[in-house]
Formats: C-alpha cells, sequence, structure tokens
C-alpha cells in the first residue's frame, strides 16, 4: 500500500490533557473512516493532520513530509472542518471562489472550479445566496464544495454528514465513495457506526486519545461477535419467553426487570437469534411489545474492545 | 522556486488576502461607529468655524488654533488609537472568534504572508477612514474669503497627513500584534494606549521613548498642543530619528506579529 | 378531518416566578468569573489604592495634621474618583460578554425557555457587574470610614462627618449603576464582545475628548455636562459637599445620566430577546 499518510508515536496535549496519546497509523489511497465517541480525539487528530496543531511528541508526515508550517501541502491538501462557520456576508459561489483564488488559480479557472464545485455537492441553485440564509444541509455540503474545488490528492472530511437530511446525506456518501473509487486519499470521521461503514470497510478506531483498531470493518465487527449480545425484549409472558429461550445453546444469561415487563439476555450468535425469536414468540402465542439491543452502537464495540 | 517567483507569489497572496480581509473589515458594525466618530469630529470643525466667523466669544481666535487642538486632541489621540485598535485586534482575533481561521490556514500561504495581507487592509481601510477627517476638518475651518491662512498652513495640514499615516503604521502594527498574540487583545490595547503611554510620556529619561506617542509628538507641527505639555520633560527626538524609529517600529511589530501567527497553535473553541 | 393550528401558540398555562430568580443567573456569573485567575489579580490590583490610602489613613493619625493628609470628605471622593480607572477595566472585562456572549451562543432562546422573564434575565447580568463593582468602591469606601472613626480617639471626626457614609454610599451606587447599566446595553448591541468593549471605552473617552475640544473652543468649563466621567465628578462633588470642579449646572449632569441610563434600559429591553428577527 502507497502510504500518503504516516504517524509515529504521535501525541499531542494540551496543557495537563492528553489529546492524543502516542498513536501510530498509516493511511493510503481510498477511503478511511476516523470512528470514536465525542471527545475520544478524533477532531484534534484531524487538526494534526491538517497542520493546525502541531505534535507535542512524535512524527507525523504527509507524503514523507512534516506537516506543520509547511504550506505547499495544502497545495495538495482538502480541509472540510467541523465547526459551522464560515464568511457569512458571502455568498456560497463568492466563498468557495475567494479560498480558490488563494491557490492562485487565474480568474477564470477559479471561476470554472467553483462552478464545478458547486455542481459536485448540488449548490448550483443556491450559488447566489448569501451563506448566513443557507440551511444547515446547505452549509455543510458548501464546505464540502470548498474543500474539493482545488482538486486535492489528499480530502479530510470532519463530520461531513452531520446535519444533513437523509436524501442529502446519501448523496454526500455517494460523493465520498466516488472519490476514493478515483484513487484520492479520504479520511472521514464520524461517531456514527452505520455511516462510516456505508463509505468504507476501512476503518480506524479511536478512543480516548489511542488507536483501538485499525482495519477492515469486519474483522473488527468478528471481533466483536465472538462476545455475548445483549438482547432487551419486553413481552406479555416474560417468564415463559425466558423458559423457551434458555433452551438455545448461543444464550449465555437472561436477567428480568420485573417491573417493566422484560428480560435482558445475551447470546453468542445474535443474528440466528434474531431469525428464530419471531416464529418461537407467535407458535406459543406471547405479545412482543419492544425488542432493541444495547449493543448496537459503537460505544459499545469500545466497550468490547477496551475490555 | 526562483528568488523573483517567490516575491512575486507572496505579493499576490498578499494582496488576495488583503482584498478577502478588506470585505470583511470595510463592510462592518465597526465602519459604521468609525463614520459616527468622524461626523462627531467634523462636527466640532463646524462649530469651531461657527465660533471664528460669528465671533462668539471674545477671546482672539484663528483657524490654526482650532485645527490644533482637533488633530492632537480628537485625530491624533482618539481617532489614530481607536481606528487602528478596533481593526488592528480585529485582524486575526475576529477569524478565531469566528472560527474561519481555519479556511485561511489550509491554504498553500505561508501565514506570515495572511498576517502582512491583513495588515495591509487594516491599513487601507484606516487611512480611508482617518484622512479625510483630517481634510475636510482643515477645509472646514479654513475655506473662506481669505484664502491666505490656508495656503499658508497648507504645509502644516501635509505634515499632519503624513504623521497620521505614520502614526496609523505604527499603531496598526502594534495591535496587530496583540491581536494576533493575546485572547483579550482590547484591554491590554486600552491599558497600553491610555494607560501606559498617558503615564511614560511624563516621566523623565529613556523611559518616554518606550512608547509610540512620543516620537509622533516629537515631530507634531502644532505648537500649542497639549501634547507639547510632554515635551517639557524631556528633549524631542530628532525628526529624522523619529520618523526612521516610527517606521522601524511598525516593522518590528509586524514581524513580531507573523512570528507569533507562524508559531501559535489556535484552538479554535467548539 | 381537523384543520391543525400550525401558527406559533402563547402559553396558556400559569406562570410561576419568584422575585429572586435572577439571583440564579448573578450566581452563575459570579462564580465564572471567580474562576478567572487573571480577573482575579485584576480585582487584588484594585485593592492596592485601598491598602495605600489605608497607609495614609495611619500616617494622618500618627503624625497629626499634615496638609497632604488630611482626612475630611474630599479623600473618600478622591479614594473613588481614583477607583474609576478600575471600574472601567473590571466594567470590560467582567462585561463585555455578558450579553454578547450570550447572543453569540443563541443562548437567549435557552434562557427564555425557563420560567424567567426578560427583567430577572437582565437583572442577573446586573447582578454581576454590581457585584464586581461594588468590591473596589462601595466595600473599600465604607471600610475606610470605618476604619477612620477606629483610628480616631475623640468623636470629633465622626461628629463632623457623620454623612460621608452615606455619600460614599451614593457616589459608589452611581458610579456602578452607571457603568453597569451602560456597559450591559453595549453588551447587548453585538455578538462580539470585543466590539462592546471598545464601543463602551470609545464612549467614555470619546465624550472626554469631546469636552476638551469644546472647552477650548467655546472657553468654557460650562460645557463639561458632554462627558462623562466630568457629570460623575460634578455630582461626586455635590455629595461630597466639596467645590464643583466645572461650571455646568448639576442637574444637567444628572438629566445627562439619568437619559443616559433611561436610553441603555430601553436598549436593553429591545435588544434582549428570545428569538433575534433577521431582516
Amino acid at each position: 500500500m502507497t502510504r500518503i499518510l504516516e504517524a509515529k508515536g504521535v501525541s499531542k496535549w494540551y496543557g495537563q490533557v492528553i489529546a492524543v496519546n502516542k498513536v501510530s497509523f498509516s493511511v493510503g489511497p481510498g477511503v478511511t473512516g476516523l470512528l470514536g465517541p465525542n471527545g475520544a480525539g478524533k477532531s484534534t487528530l484531524m487538526k494534526l493532520i491538517t497542520g493546525q496543531l502541531r505534535p507535542s511528541q512524535g512524527d507525523l508526515t504527509l507524503w514523507g513530509e512534516r506537516i506543520w508550517n509547511n504550506y505547499p501541502l495544502f497545495y495538495r491538501m482538502g480541509f472540510c472542518p467541523e465547526q459551522d462557520s464560515f464568511y457569512d456576508r458571502m455568498t456560497g459561489a463568492e466563498f468557495v471562489a475567494a479560498l480558490l483564488r488563494l491557490h492562485g488559480f487565474s480568474e477564470t479557472e477559479v471561476n470554472q472550479r467553483t462552478d464545478s464545485a458547486l455542481q459536485q455537492v448540488n449548490l448550483v441553485e443556491a450559488r447566489d445566496k448569501k451563506i448566513g440564509a443557507y440551511s444547515k444541509g446547505m452549509r455543510q455540503r458548501i464546505k464540502l464544495a470548498q474543500a474539493v474545488a482545488h482538486d486535492p490528492e489528499l480530502l479530510v472530511l470532519d463530520e461531513p454528514l452531520a446535519g444533513m437530511d437523509p436524501v442529502a446525506r446519501k448523496e454526500t456518501i455517494r460523493f465520498i465513495r466516488i472519490l476514493g473509487k478515483e484513487g484520492k486519499c479520504v479520511i472521514v470521521s464520524s461517531h456514527i457506526l452505520h455511516e462510516i461503514e456505508a463509505m468504507t470497510s476501512n476503518i480506524l478506531l479511536i478512543h480516548n486519545g489511542q488507536v483501538l483498531a485499525e482495519g477492515d470493518v469486519h474483522d473488527i465487527r468478528d471481533l466483536i461477535d465472538k462476545h455475548p449480545h445483549h438482547i432487551y425484549i419486553r413481552c406479555s409472558e416474560p417468564r415463559r419467553a425466558a423458559e423457551l429461550l434458555v433452551a438455545f445453546p448461543d444464550v449465555v444469561s437472561i436477567r428480568f426487570h420485573p417491573e417493566s415487563n422484560a428480560l435482558t439476555l445475551e447470546s453468542r450468535n445474535p443474528d440466528e437469534f434474531y431469525s428464530r425469536l419471531p416464529g418461537l414468540l407467535l407458535r406459543h402465542e406471547i405479545a412482543l411489545e419492544e425488542i432493541t439491543s444495547p449493543d448496537d452502537n459503537l460505544q459499545a464495540v469500545f466497550h468490547y474492545l477496551v475490555k | 522556486m526562483t528568488g523573483r517567483f517567490r516575491i512575486a507569489k507572496g505579493w499576490r497572496d498578499m494582496k488576495t488576502i488583503a482584498y478577502l480581509t478588506l470585505d470583511t473589515l470595510f463592510w462592518s458594525k465597526k465602519t459604521i461607529f468609525v463614520v459616527f466618530i468622524s461626523l462627531v469630529v467634523l462636527g466640532m470643525a463646524v462649530l469651531g468655524r461657527l465660533v471664528l466667523s460669528y465671533n462668539w466669544i471674545r477671546a482672539p481666535f484663528t483657524p490654526a488654533q482650532v485645527f490644533s487642538t482637533l488633530m492632537s486632541t480628537a485625530v491624533i489621540h482618539f481617532m489614530v488609537v481607536f481606528v487602528t485598535l478596533f481593526y488592528g485586534t480585529a485582524l486575526i482575533s475576529e477569524e478565531v472568534e469566528g472560527k474561519t481561521l481555519t479556511y485561511l490556514f489550509l491554504r498553500p500561504i505561508p501565514k506570515p504572508a495572511i498576517m502582512v495581507g491583513k495588515y495591509l487592509a487594516l491599513v487601507w481601510t484606516s487611512v480611508l477612514l482617518v484622512l479625510p477627517t483630517v481634510v475636510f476638518s482643515y477645509l472646514i475651518l479654513y475655506l473662506r474669503d481669505d484664502l491666505r491662512p490656508f495656503w499658508e498652513d497648507a504645509g502644516v495640514l501635509g505634515k499632519d497627513i503624513g504623521i497620521v499615516f505614520l502614526a496609523l503604521l505604527a499603531y496598526g502594527a502594534f495591535f496587530s500584534l496583540l491581536g494576533a498574540w493575546l485572547k483579550h487583545p482590547i484591554l491590554a490595547g486600552l491599558i497600553y494606549a491610555f494607560g501606559w503611554e498617558g503615564i511614560v510620556s511624563y516621566l523623565p529619561g529613556f523611559t518616554r521613548k518606550l512608547t509610540v506617542t512620543h516620537y509622533i509628538q516629537s515631530i507634531f507641527p502644532h505648537e500649542n498642543a497639549p501634547a507639547s505639555l510632554a515635551m517639557l520633560f524631556g528633549e524631542r527626538t530628532q525628526a529624522p530619528e523619529a520618523v526612521s524609529t516610527l517606521l522601524l517600529m511598525t516593522a518590528l511589530f509586524l514581524a513580531a506579529a507573523c512570528l507569533v501567527l507562524r508559531e501559535k497553535e489556535y484552538v479554535l473553541e467548539q | 378531518m381537523p384543520i391543525y393550528d400550525l401558527s406559533y401558540r402563547q402559553w396558556s398555562g400559569v406562570w410561576t416566578s419568584h422575585p429572586y430568580r435572577w439571583w440564579v443567573i448573578t450566581r452563575q456569573g459570579i462564580n465564572i468569573l471567580g474562576r478567572k485567575r487573571r480577573f482575579l489579580v485584576l480585582m487584588i490590583l484594585s485593592a492596592l489604592p485601598f491598602l495605600v490610602r489605608c497607609v495614609m489613613l495611619y500616617l494622618s493619625t500618627v503624625l497629626g495634621r499634615i496638609p497632604l493628609l488630611t482626612i475630611n470628605a474630599k479623600f473618600f471622593e478622591d479614594f473613588l474618583s481614583q477607583q474609576m480607572f478600575f471600574v472601567f477595566i473590571i466594567a470590560i472585562y467582567a462585561g463585555a460578554g455578558l450579553i454578547a456572549n450570550d447572543l453569540k451562543a443563541n443562548a437567549l432562546q435557552i434562557y427564555f425557555s425557563k420560567p424567567i422573564t426578560r427583567r430577572d434575565y437582565v437583572m442577573g447580568k446586573l447582578g454581576v457587574l454590581f457585584f464586581f463593582l461594588a468590591l473596589p468602591t462601595l466595600v473599600p469606601g465604607m471600610l475606610l470610614f470605618f476604619l477612620a472613626v477606629l483610628f480616631k480617639s475623640d468623636a470629633s471626626f465622626l461628629e463632623q462627618n457623620y454623612w460621608v457614609p452615606a455619600s460614599v454610599l451614593g457616589y459608589s451606587l452611581l458610579i456602578i449603576a452607571t457603568y453597569s447599566v451602560v456597559m450591559l446595553a453595549v453588551s447587548s448591541l453585538s455578538k462580539s464582545s470585543r466590539f462592546a468593549g471598545i464601543v463602551f471605552a470609545a464612549l467614555f473617552f470619546f465624550s472626554r475628548i469631546f469636552y476638551q475640544i469644546l472647552s477650548v473652543v467655546l472657553r468654557s468649563t460650562r460645557v463639561a455636562w458632554v462627558s462623562l466621567g466630568n457629570n460623575l465628578t460634578q455630582i461626586g462633588d455635590y455629595l461630597f459637599q466639596v467645590s464643583p470642579q466645572y461650571q455646568s449646572p448639576l442637574w444637567l449632569s444628572a438629566m445627562v445620566l439619568g437619559l443616559l441610563m433611561l436610553g441603555s434600559v430601553w436598549l436593553l429591553h429591545h435588544r434582549v430577546q428570545a428569538v433575534e428577527v433577521v431582516k
């Protein structure tokens, strides 16, 4: 794999607080998802990668060059920041064009690239509207437009889907996948597992400033499946349901919640469990009122990995 | 990259940043406030003119006296300081507060070019807002049937314009440095301009040379200005030395601001 | 098929409130500022003139009557006038962001989604400024008088100056109210605390410079009322029964300050809204 970004023992601390703790990883072409709960250190890592912060320790390089105060790298890099901030007086087109001018493009090229970037993010119709009057989703897209307008080889996207409606979200995911297929290096951060899964299978898991896992998402899922999966069931007859369910070999424990007519069980094979549960309950005429899985979120994934 | 290409690119970067900054700097609430102050100063010139024309007071009075008072009190010691403090501290801190600095820092432009580009926009804006006040005040006070005083004092007006320009350069660079460096640049700027400069100007010895105002007062052409009171306590610096010191100060403050911008990590609060 | 009214609906329930709800906002503001190290340093610095005055009191008692160390009403007025420098700095530090930062963070919507009124909000914010501005003025002013009484072995000082505490109270409250209300009104003008701070400073400095120029052009101190600081001094002179420094009438100074405060309250009333209507 061609290594574009490489981190070796990188740490960053703010005073006494450590935000990134001795992380080492490398990123190549294609889409890489940076996953982690809020406060995990994703944004700090993004800021280090984009040269907004200087590592307190370790080496962080892009194409083999250090990043801090190395401005020529920004010809090849685009960044979509997390914060919702703009020069509000400008229109969308003015904003993209003003930032393109800072790359030294000629006026004709600036106009062409602005049009193309706005087209890519579906903002052509709103190009002459003030950014201050944009919706949250449009603001996200204009941030994306300024990041891709100069056609960079590396794109760093910090929570790019935040605030987008489902349609825009789907479009953006598709757009990011295309960029990855074109051979660009895209690093995209999120704390929502399924969003990242829709874009790429290549992820970097970060928690408490440390990299927990790096690689294919399916491998990480397999790792999780080895742990029992919690399932919460609320039904008309929890005791009878428990009696039936405990007979299955993958069910390892059952806990009752008498106050809410519910039970929580642990299964080693959740997929199989879910497939046979409806039939079983139907056969025994037990009314199912609620079924949820407390494990079906990223926090649980981290919990397993940390444990 | 050849030396000539680098200079050309640097100049183009600075110009682009200056244009971008001008748009956000000039079209703001700040400008409305500064224009209001300019109008009040011009209003005072009109009042002076009325006093002169209709002899409202018995004591002898000349346009030069009124203009001198306006220049020393309202323009040099207030407008110049406030306009540069207002805009200078905003150059970087406004980008930090608005969290837009990221967009500039992630462009292929060296950070010092960002600072200098922004400083150029500051100089342009402050010149545009302050110098017309000086010229119009002069016209209001001197334009009358007898044009002899108008032409006689034209040299003083020229000097005033030059001094105001130098003061805008020096104070602008200093407040730009504070804006890039500190989290609360306004308080520090106010304490410097109205505390430190006010006190140190009256102290004997070398201490007074640690202010911008000392060099401005040294070349100030108005003899009856209150600023000359400070000169009673010490010698003036010779004009060539004062001018070159002001230019040197400008260069040093600006270089320091560039260095701060280059080395400081700006944490944009979420 | 029912047709629903989709317009905004007024709260039809009962508003419950109590007169001290503003205190929650004040307490929070005091806590936040009290945790800032730089602000604490500033507050400590503002106590230094008080210590100097204590030493002066002591020396005047020990050394007897010395012209520079005469303890009379003017001694207390001078102290409060001196403290105006710190009041100015503290007002900007503590007050510039009080409303501006809430506007920037769209926090007014959150405040007004709770059972507090605009008056509670403004009073809460004013409370923060009152507290921090009373510390370098009212509190040491009163302490200074108390100390002066303690230092004198006979009752003659108290007999001659029994009215001074009322003057200290009145002058301090006037200074605190003027700075607090104006600062808060200016803070409500913008989302930027920097802008608020500089406009407030400009208001004070420019009015002084305006006076300086007018006094030269008109060769008179009758126009002293155009300066905010001069108006405070004029009323201070009256309260401490000292001959006035300027020729401008006292009622005019009182009227200017009164109008300024009314204008500030009006501004606060209009700017402090849960939702800002963007035109």
